[in-house]
């Protein structure tokens, strides 16, 4: 079995600026001083890495021909779009004009101050020492994306970054980062899609997303997995809340054979509030693992946290939704609900609300539940003519639709509903449960 | 060789001298293949039985203790513990109450344990264990017309050999874990009960433990075997006497409930949780679990008050069709207590349902968690799950975590799980202040009620005693 770590740390970033070479060297040091995680860390008792081991995935992502558009384009969402493809800019798909009030720029093009401030911000909030696939992101950082938006900018157009994948002769691993940083009183709607061309992939990716919010700042984030079966992804969302911040952040994710997502949102002033909610749809023998962790450090936080999936063939899901309130964090009021329809034989769901309280003033409240759908909806469907697989159809949808229907901007949404409805409509995963 | 140790060690336990005023032999502290040898042959044991506790011990060896519990203690030296104690006049054990220790006698007087009193008022056989061997066992005669077999488990061995044999370990194999592989290799005592075919239990069997001996550990195992049909409602409950230093204490506890058959088994624990500064208390280590077959119901009922560390999570293993399985806990932890508690419900047959409901109440500067698992097996078709957690914090140092592990891997399965962290709300207090009850008063009316769904699980004189007993814990954690 190839050591995939020791591999990967070999290789050296193509193209990277020089001065990102203090973080390669220091993620490489990081991964080198640990072990990548086995069944017994707790954080992936049911996440195996074995699907990194099945290819050499330690090759170097180099520029690929820019496929077709159609992939992640959005009806209606008029956005300033920057495109990666395996990792590096596309300048070709990339466009409209940047919004004022932005500061846009990619790591290897960033001029001195701008390097400056990229290395003093770069990992505040997703610290290397937190995780070794954050370590691991840094050590093959070729390039990213430093956006910030200055104090009390209100941004009309939303940006979108889209990172794509697409095969290559050998596999590979690319290390895909995003620094946002919110001034205070700045607004913003950021949407990230990851996603892949062909059902041919052989790619790892590691994406990791630091979200800074100022006080006051109000951001609107989406970020969107739809990469294909094969293509294999660990990263995460890191987020700091200001005072009164406002975080609201959508997340979906559909196939891949290993997809671990981890989001860490850190309520770092008072009055902050975030929003999660997050859907997965899986099948066949794909895997999908959700880690969230919401830190309450400061008084008079808010979270309102919902995620649902439908589970089927020989899929796995697998969620951790924690909430950890710390001494002092009174007033908080925290929710989480996990939603689970698991409607094959063959399909596992694992799933852990926790909650780690240290403080007695608050209210949180969580409940995770995982059934099939209800008996009498789908009879009462039946009696008004429809069949049963259409029915079964409509409710799993209706199920999900719930959560598409919270999703503030309506051309998301719109753009969303008939990718998920092609998901039901394949009937593969919905066939009716044995008796 | 053996002979030889054996009488060294014989000889040195007598120079370790005696600890109360009640004369008991003790094996100086320590633990090798040698001393578990001991303790069989103290007991007269069978071959067989000598030779698993040796096999659970060498497991032991190679075991680590356990360290994910939400628990915090200093490092447990298990070289410093004593493996085996006894009262002295063991060898002619006393036939009636008359000839017990009146100094025994007097210590449950103090406890509230009056013997002479519970068998007449309470109708409850009540087994004894003083230390790790049985002393006074009641109400014999009365079961053993009814061809129940309630005994201490090392007077089973004996007189029950095939029984124990079948059955000791099925449910808690001796290396399934840290502590109760360490159990598997000293137990010392602890009850023994079998239900014959169709039997429903006259009385609630009653077991009253209780610690006395300065750095002993206490390894008691219990064995409930109720056959084809039969009911039997048991109850265990502990106190400890105040000691600076802490004491171990790991039980195992397995339940066997055959086709059709009921198990009802209700604890109230309230040994010595440590001094307001958390010096001393128990460290309880628990493993309990059963196994339900075909239309068996097994159901746990705790009251968790006291040790300074609790680690026990009663779980049931629903193997048969239709079996049933539940688990009530209230957990108060004060001061500095910390309580890592929950339960397993395993799904293994069809139609199986499982019901959790848990209440933490954490007080002072304490850390109290639920931890519980449940499972759905693939072929556990139709199986129903239901689980309610609730926490309440009292004061602002204390700590309140679920961690709640669910595994579904059956498409007609349905597992429900809910959840909730509070305190006792402002309103509710400046409702009772209004009419009059005073603030102290008034939380352990909001915690009573808080915890009433689990009281109406437990017997009438347990759900008394657990009522008053919160009342007592939460003292001097409000105002």
């Amino acid at each position: 079995m190839p050591d995939y770590l020791a591999q990967v740390l070999q290789r050296h970033p193509q193209n990277a600026p020089p001065w990102l070479d203090a973080v390669h060297r220091e993620g490489r040091r990081s991964c080198l001083a640990r072990t990548l995680p086995t069944p017994k860390t707790e954080s992936w008792k049911y996440t195996s890495l074995r699907a990194l081991e099945q290819d050499n995935y330690a090759g170097l992502p180099t520029p690929a021909q820019a496929p077709l558009e159609t992939h992640y384009h959005i009806d209606g969402f008029d956005s300033y779009t920057l495109v990666f493809v395996n990792g590096h800019f596309s300048p070709a798909l990339s466009g409209n004009a940047l919004p004022e009030g932005v500061e846009l720029v990619r790591f290897s093009e960033a001029d001195e101050a701008q390097a400056r401030a990229i290395q003093t911000r770069l990992g505040e909030v997703a610290q290397r020492e937190q995780s070794i696939f954050t370590a691991l992101n840094e050590s093959g950082l070729q390039d990213g994306v430093y956006l910030r938006v200055k104090p009390n900018v209100r941004l009309e157009t939303p940006i979108q970054v889209v990172w794509l994948t697409t095969p290559q002769s050998e596999a590979f691993t690319v290390s895909q980062r995003l620094l946002l940083v919110m001034e205070s009183g700045s607004e913003a709607e950021l949407l990230e899609y990851f996603t892949s061309d062909t059902t041919q992939q052989n790619s790892f990716t590691n994406g990791i997303t630091e979200l800074v919010l100022g006080d006051n700042a109000r951001l609107q984030h989406y970020r969107l997995h739809t990469e294909q079966e094969q293509a294999l992804h660990i990263g995460g969302v890191h987020a700091s809340l200001g005072r009164d911040a406002d975080l609201n952040s959508f997340h979906l994710a559909t196939g891949g054979a290993l997809k671990r997502i981890d989001i860490v949102v850190n309520h770092a002033g008072p009055g902050a509030h975030c929003t999660l909610q997050g859907v997965y749809l899986l099948r066949n023998k794909q895997h999908v693992d959700y880690h969230t962790c919401i830190e309450h450090r400061v008084p008079h936080c808010t979270t309102d946290e919902v995620f649902r999936g439908i589970v089927g063939g020989a899929a796995r899901a697998v969620f951790n939704g924690r909430i950890h309130i710390h001494p002092n964090a009174q007033k908080t009021l925290a929710q989480l609900s996990n939603k689970n329809l698991l409607t094959s034989a063959q399909a596992e769901v694992d799933t852990k609300p926790e909650l780690e309280i240290y403080a007695d003033d608050v209210q949180c409240a969580h409940g995770a539940t995982v059934a099939q759908l209800d008996e009498t909806s789908l009879h009462y469907l039946r009696t008004r003519g429809l069949a049963p697989e259409q029915a079964r159809v409509m409710l799993s949808f209706g199920f999900i639709n719930e959560l598409l229907n919270r999703i503030a901007d309506p051309a998301v949404a719109t753009h969303l509903r008939p990718l998920l409805s092609d998901f039901f409509g394949d009937g593969n995963h919905l066939a009716e449960p044995p008796v | 060789m053996a002979q030889e140790s054996l009488d060294h060690l014989i000889r040195t336990e007598y120079a370790a001298g005696f600890t109360t005023d009640i004369e008991s032999d003790t094996l100086p502290p320590g633990l090798d293949e040698e001393v578990v040898a001991f303790i069989s042959s103290k007991k007269n044991e069978p071959d067989w039985l000598r030779a698993w506790r040796l096999e659970a011990y060498r497991g032991w060896r190679q075991m680590t203790e356990p360290a994910w519990a939400q628990v915090g203690y200093p490092q447990i030296d298990f070289d410093a513990v004593s493996y085996y104690s006894s009262p002295k006049a063991m060898a002619d054990r006393p036939q009636s109450l008359d000839e017990v220790d009146p100094e025994l006698l007097a210590t449950y007087e103090k406890l509230g344990i009056p013997l002479h009193e519970q068998e007449a008022l309470a109708g409850v056989a009540v087994d004894a264990v003083f230390d790790s061997v049985s002393v006074a066992t009641t109400f014999r005669h009365k079961l053993a017309e009814a061809g129940v077999i309630f005994c201490p488990i090392s007077e089973a061995v004996q007189t029950h050999p095939e029984l124990v044999r079948k059955y000791l370990g099925s449910v808690v194999p001796p290396r399934d874990n840290f502590y109760a592989a360490l159990n598997s290799a000293v137990f010392s005592d602890g009850s023994f009960v079998y239900i014959p075919k169709g039997v429903r239990c006259p009385m609630e069997l009653s077991t009253y433990f209780r610690i006395n001996e300065a750095k002993t550990g206490q390894f008691e195992r219990t064995l409930i075997i109720a056959d084809e049909g039969s009911y039997v409602s048991y109850l265990e409950g502990c106190t400890a006497p105040m000691r600076d230093e802490n004491q171990l204490h790991a039980a195992v506890v397995e339940l066997v409930a055959l086709d059709n058959a009921q198990i009802k088994y209700s604890t109230v624990q309230n040994w010595y949780p440590g001094d307001a500064e958390g010096r001393g208390g128990i460290y309880n280590f628990v493993t309990k679990r059963g196994v339900a077959h075909t239309n068996a119901h097994i159901s746990w009922t705790q009251v968790e008050t006291g040790s300074a560390v609790t680690w026990k999570y009663p779980s049931v293993i629903l193997r048969g069709d239709n079996s049933i399985g539940e688990f009530y806990s209230v957990a108060l932890t004060n001061n500095f207590q910390q309580a890592d508690t929950g339960t397993k419900m395993i799904h293994i047959g069809n139609n199986t349902r499982s019901t959790i409901i848990s209440k933490g109440i954490s007080a002072g500067r304490s850390s109290n968690a639920y931890r519980g698992l449940v499972r759905m097996s693939p072929r556990s078709s139709g199986s129903r799950n239901y689980t309610q957690c609730d926490s309440l914090l009292i004061g602002d140092r204390c700590a309140a975590h679920t961690f709640p592990y669910i595994e579904s891997r059956n498409p007609s399965a349905v597992v429900e799980h809910e959840a909730t962290t509070s305190k006792v709300s402002d309103d509710q207090l400046y409702l009772c202040q209004q009419r009059g009850i005073d603030t102290e008063k008034a939380v352990s009316m909001i915690v009573n009620g808080f915890c009433k769904e689990v009281f109406k699980e437990l017997p009438m004189e347990f759900a008394v005693e657990a009522g008053k007993l919160l009342e007592v814990s939460l003292e001097g954690s409000v105002g």
